[in-house]
């Protein structure tokens, strides 16, 4: 699965753009973290891997502002596991594990648009990735 | 068992350890054996159990000797990578604060990066400044140096290990960032500090084995206790150590540099006792667990000495990854390392079974009975509660007319909107009311200000006066926890006390 941040003016808000393009090109697309209205909004989605190019061609088409967003990335020998980051994130993609280390999951987390991890770490070992621009078959950060 | 079972000596330990059969557990095997086998087994097998923290300790820092210059100076003011270090005594002796910050990257890098860079063996930047005497004609210099080149480099922590720590949280409506790291608003986080069980203090309350001369575990070396840390407090569980080391020993992975946003630089020390178990008491007293360690749950939003205290938590509750405070579940972060604490006490006790890290006895023991006093003040700050008046207010049915006339007879610019039950609900000013007018407005919905900055009873009315300046508002209702309006303080209220007060 990919992720990509979609941004929506004013005008694009009362559409129904999302539905449009999961009825034309028959994709499953999972909303992982909306704020939307009336003045415009951002929806971070994913999308299966391989459809999207065609994603965000069809987004960009109907003015959607597409980007793939920036990911989180922890430097391991940085990070001496205080676990600070821990209860900041909302959606549980970091955890201690056994040992009391922490434990950073790539695929929960939902990276730069929330980043509410990154200034709350003492070791600064973690950091938002590059950004591109979405027209690549990125991966996931893996 | 015979009369010599009941007690043993460091001396015996000692003895024990230079044979290789001294039988060490780190305090998390100690606290598995007693309730396995009991006290009884466990002070008979067990001679020594090794504990261990690691956290970010403020009051710490380190004690350099550069030798001399040629031509000599004696430093003023001298900087390592762009951190001011002290010059407290005379002429080439510094003394690297961990907290000082970086004068080019502050709040990023500071005291304890450069003693962290220091020990890992990096190159640093010297640079002084001094007025030049006879003897230290020198003005100025700057080198290179790394702590092969220095003659001391010795950590010297003048408040390390706190015996336990507050659990913080933030009742506030926006996101704090504290020395407790980043608090997100009305609860929605908590974090604490400390290992708990495994803690050095923890293990022997009573500070029977500890105390000046105790040798330690700090940094990766071998260090010592040199006596109470600043703010001991031991008669509620919250004894500090002063401790010292030599640094060049010392390995960069348990001594690392720190930064927390909007609070400043810091540095974590890995700090570890050994406890001797030199009589029954001691193997029970280091069978503590988690859930009898209690600490209060603290509102760090409330910026006073005297926090409000919301609950009383258990390390065992804090290590589980989530609280209740008032039947509210809080997800619940550690700042200190629990991973890195274990760490201490498993190297200690490599290092006591390997024979290469003798106990000593205390020359004199820590102090049970010192109290922490707060600081004597002889001038008290003014708080909101002691300007702020009745607010004149209005319920979300009535008219923009009503609301119009009343900003007339009452003579004021804010009129605060309340619900029936006298809760916050939003903010109208005399302006909203003008704009309202001038655009034809009926409801009173399309002019008031929902998202209303408030203030606290108990601030200080330099915080609340800060908030209005931030925001470019003249006026803060005044607002209890539940969002009851309890008055208002108005910017002329601000200016008419504070432009007094200042005039000393």
């Amino acid at each position: 699965m990919v992720r990509i941040l979609l941004r929506f003016n004013e005008e694009l808000v009362p559409q129904p753009v999302t539905s449009q393009i999961i009825l034309e090109h028959k994709v499953p697309i999972a909303i992982l973290a909306a704020h939307v209205n009336a003045k415009g909004g951002e929806i971070l989605v994913e999308v299966p891997d391989g459809v999207q190019d065609k994603i965000v061609k069809a987004f960009r088409q109907r003015g959607v502002t597409v980007t793939v967003p920036k990911l989180i990335e922890v430097d391991t020998e940085k990070c001496f596991s205080c676990g600070s980051c821990v209860a900041l994130c909302p959606v549980e993609a970091i955890s201690l594990d056994k040992d009391s280390t922490v434990k950073f999951d790539k695929e929960k987390c939902v990276g730069s648009p929330c980043s509410i991890c990154v200034d709350a770490c003492p070791a600064r070992a973690i950091k938002s990735v590059k950004h591109t621009n979405g027209n690549s078959n990125q991966p996931s950060g893996k | 068992m015979s009369k010599q079972g009941k007690t043993r000596t460091v001396e015996e330990i000692n003895e024990k350890i230079r044979k290789g059969d001294a039988q060490v557990l780190t305090a998390e095997e100690m606290k598995k054996l007693v309730e396995s086998s009991g006290v009884g087994v466990a002070f008979k097998e067990v001679d020594v159990v090794t504990t261990g923290t690691f956290g970010a300790m403020c009051s710490s820092g380190a004690v350099v000797n550069l030798g001399h210059s040629d031509p000599p100076i004696k430093i003023e003011h001298a900087w390592i990578n762009d951190v001011e270090v002290c010059h407290p005594g005379a002429a080439v002796d510094l003394f690297i604060g961990a907290t000082n910050m970086s004068v080019k990257q502050p709040f990023e890098y500071g005291g304890g990066h450069v003693i962290q860079d220091l020990v890992a063996g990096k190159e640093v930047e010297l640079k002084a400044t001094a007025y030049g005497t006879d003897c230290y004609p020198r003005t100025q210099i700057k080198t290179s140096l790394t702590k092969d080149d220095l003659n001391q480099f010795y950590l010297l922590n003048f408040r390390n290990c706190y015996q336990r720590y507050n659990c913080a949280v933030n009742g506030s409506d926006e996101i704090i960032y504290t020395y407790m790291n980043k608090l997100l608003p009305r609860l929605r986080n908590a974090t604490y500090s400390g290992a708990g069980e495994l803690n050095p203090l923890m293990n022997d309350p009573d500070y029977e084995t500890m105390g000046m001369g105790t040798r330690i575990f700090l940094g990766g070396a071998q260090g010592y206790i040199i006596g109470e840390g600043t703010q001991h407090s031991p008669k509620n569980q919250n004894g500090t150590l002063m401790v010292k080391g030599n640094a060049k020993k010392m390995s960069p992975e348990f001594l690392q540099g720190a930064a927390f946003t909007k609070y400043g630089t810091s540095l974590y020390v890995g700090l570890g006792v050994p406890i001797p178990i030199l009589n029954e008491g001691l193997a029970k007293k280091t069978a503590i667990q988690d859930g009898e360690i209690f600490t209060d749950v603290v509102d760090y939003s409330v910026p006073r000495r005297d926090r409000p205290k919301l609950a009383q938590v258990s390390y065992k509750e804090l290590k589980s990854g989530s609280i209740t405070v008032g039947g509210k579940k809080i997800r619940v972060s550690s700042l200190s390392s629990l991973k890195m604490a274990k760490k201490v006490s498993t190297t200690l006790k490599s290092w006591i079974e390997q024979g290469e890290f003798f106990l000593t006895s205390p020359v004199e023991r820590l102090p049970t009975d010192s109290v922490f006093k707060p600081m004597r003040q002889t001038q008290e700050i003014p708080f909101v509660v002691s300007v702020m008046h009745p607010a004149v207010t209005c319920t979300e049915n009535e008219e923009i007319r009503a609301i119009a006339e009343r900003i007339v007879t009452k003579s004021v610019n804010h009129i605060v909107v309340i619900d029936g039950g006298g809760k916050l609900r939003g903010i109208v000013t005399s302006w909203d009311i003008t704009r309202a007018m001038a655009e034809g407005k009926k409801a009173l919905a399309d002019i008031e200000t929902r998202n209303v900055i408030t203030a606290k009873p108990d601030e200080p009315l330099e915080i609340a006066s800060k908030r209005m300046e931030q925001h470019n508002i003249s006026a803060l209702p005044v607002i209890d926890i539940e969002r009851k309006v309890l008055g208002i303080v108005t910017s002329e209220d601000v200016s008419k006390l504070l432009g007094r007060e200042n005039a000393w």
